[in-house]
């Protein structure tokens, strides 16, 4: 089960008004609660997509207001234990997306319009390969990890546990999924 | 008797200094005559500068202090056309003609002077920025469209300044005009207010980690080389790092004066001083940031 939020339409509920620039800090204090109200009472495990493409301007401030402390929330906020995967970002707002991520040590997957999945912020440099073999091969456990990276089982296993622990893949059983909007 | 602060024939960034001394020799309430008389022109950093002193003395002394405009014509209505005009009648008694002018005639001034105290004054200067002069950044400046996406940016970061450290309002303005140095145009974006700078918002957190060195100059060097914040969440003071990563790419300048002090990321076609202590204080900050037009080649 997948939500799509359109940023856009959520900003002028918040605000009340037409607006297509998520700027300051205050704004994205209440578009992050109308998020997390909208999110509340949905399963454990859902994804949630966040629509970026009918944002103009994304400053670093709301970004961080959003986006990062949406990240940071996974685990406690309304709604916890849901995915995210970030949708139609202009290649300046990826940019803030990414430094306001690296900035808390957290990352996202973000969804490129020619469809290839990218990685937003920071994490570990094995997480990071764990991730890109998932989505190369559609689904994996710790064998094929293992074997394409020429690691040892428990590095592969480790690997895909800090991917999974960063909200990057999702696990099911003992499967690691990538994650996508579509 | 009256205290007369005069203001430079050409009033900019560079001789903002003189008009800090002469605001700082200002004593008590003592009413103070703002002399523009003699303006030749003035940049969006000094038509700003002038209504944050306004608004400190005006604070200060209770009544209105006085400003004569300036005598020449054009210069008057050039004032008049970036807005200035609309609110100094807030702040001063101004003597001397105020010219009437048709609101928005000028393309060199992408944002009049525009008061920020909110949220919503933000909101409005992006939007305004972006629907009214994205066309103008890239056509007339060469900017690259991206460019004027994170132009947005680093207007909304630099008025947020104002609304989340200055603890009073502030104003912004944006224009474009050619540099002299550089020899081609650019675009100028002042944000200045008269609250209470960047050393008295960051000593609470700061003071201490510096000791004896701790002032203005150093509270500086933190917010915008360290990008400390007053907050001790990691995910404050991004804002001035985005308006820097911002500069870096498209090749621009960024100074902030506050207090005593003013510091200077300064680009390569520019020269200036990076850092500066021991100047004519002056309430607030003021912040300036100039982004090239893209060098055309030679057909």
């Amino acid at each position: 089960m997948i939500t799509e939020i359109d940023l856009r339409e959520v900003l002028a509920r918040s605000v009340g008004a037409p607006l297509s620039d998520l700027v300051t800090r205050s704004t994205g204090a209440k578009v992050r609660s109308s998020i997390e109200a909208e999110l509340s009472g949905r399963p454990a495990g859902a994804g949630v997509v966040l629509d970026f493409s009918s944002v103009r301007v994304l400053d670093c401030s709301c970004a961080d207001e959003v986006v990062a402390k949406l990240v940071l929330g996974r685990g406690v906020a309304p709604g916890a234990g849901q995915w995210f995967v970030i949708r139609g970002l202009g290649e300046g707002q990826a940019e803030e997306i990414d430094h306001v991520l690296r900035r808390r040590r957290l990352a996202m997957v973000a969804e490129e319009r020619d469809g290839h999945a990218r990685l937003l912020g920071e994490v570990e440099p094995s997480a990071e390969a764990a991730w890109r073999v998932v989505g190369e091969l559609g689904n994996a456990g710790a064998e094929e990890v293992a074997t394409v990276l020429r690691l040892a089982l428990a590095e592969a296993r480790q690997a895909l546990q800090a991917a999974a622990d960063a909200g990057v893949v999702r696990q099911a059983d003992d499967r690691f999924l990538p994650l996508t909007a579509a | 008797m009256t205290y007369v602060i005069d203001v430079p024939q050409v009033f900019d960034e560079r001789s903002f200094d003189q008009f800090a001394a002469g605001f700082a020799g200002v004593e008590g309430d003592a009413r103070v005559l703002v002399d523009a008389h003699a303006a030749e022109w003035a940049s969006p950093a000094g038509l700003i500068g002038l209504l944050c002193a306004g608004q400190a003395l005006l604070a200060r002394a209770g009544v209105k202090p006085l400003l004569t405009a300036p005598a020449e014509r054009e210069v008057a209505h050039y004032w008049a056309r970036a807005g200035f005009f609309t609110h100094a009648a807030d702040l001063f008694e101004i003597h001397g003609a105020v010219p009437r002018v048709r609101p928005n005639p000028e393309r060199s001034v992408l944002l009049e002077v525009t008061p920020v105290t909110g949220a919503d004054d933000v909101h409005a200067v992006v939007s305004r920025i972006q629907e009214r002069s994205a066309a103008i950044l890239t056509s007339e400046l060469g900017l690259d469209p991206k460019a004027t996406m994170g132009f947005g940016m680093a207007l909304s970061e630099a008025c947020q300044n104002i609304v989340e450290h200055a603890g009073t309002g502030g104003w912004v303005a944006v224009q474009t005009y050619s540099w002299r140095s550089l020899g081609r145009r650019v675009v100028v974006i002042a944000v200045a207010d008269a609250g209470v700078g960047f050393r008295h918002t960051l000593e609470a957190t700061q003071g201490k980690r510096f000791g004896d060195r701790w002032g203005d100059a150093t509270a500086l060097e933190a917010a915008l080389i360290q990008g400390v914040s007053r907050f001790r969440d990691p995910g404050r003071g991004q804002g001035l790092a985005g308006i820097r990563r911002y500069l870096d790419r498209w090749h621009g300048k960024i100074s902030i004066r506050s207090g005593t002090a003013r510091i200077a990321l300064v680009p390569s076609w520019e020269k200036d001083e990076p850092l500066r202590d021991g100047l004519p204080p002056f309430p607030g900050a003021q912040v300036q940031l100039v982004v090239p037009a893209v060098e055309r080649e030679a057909p």
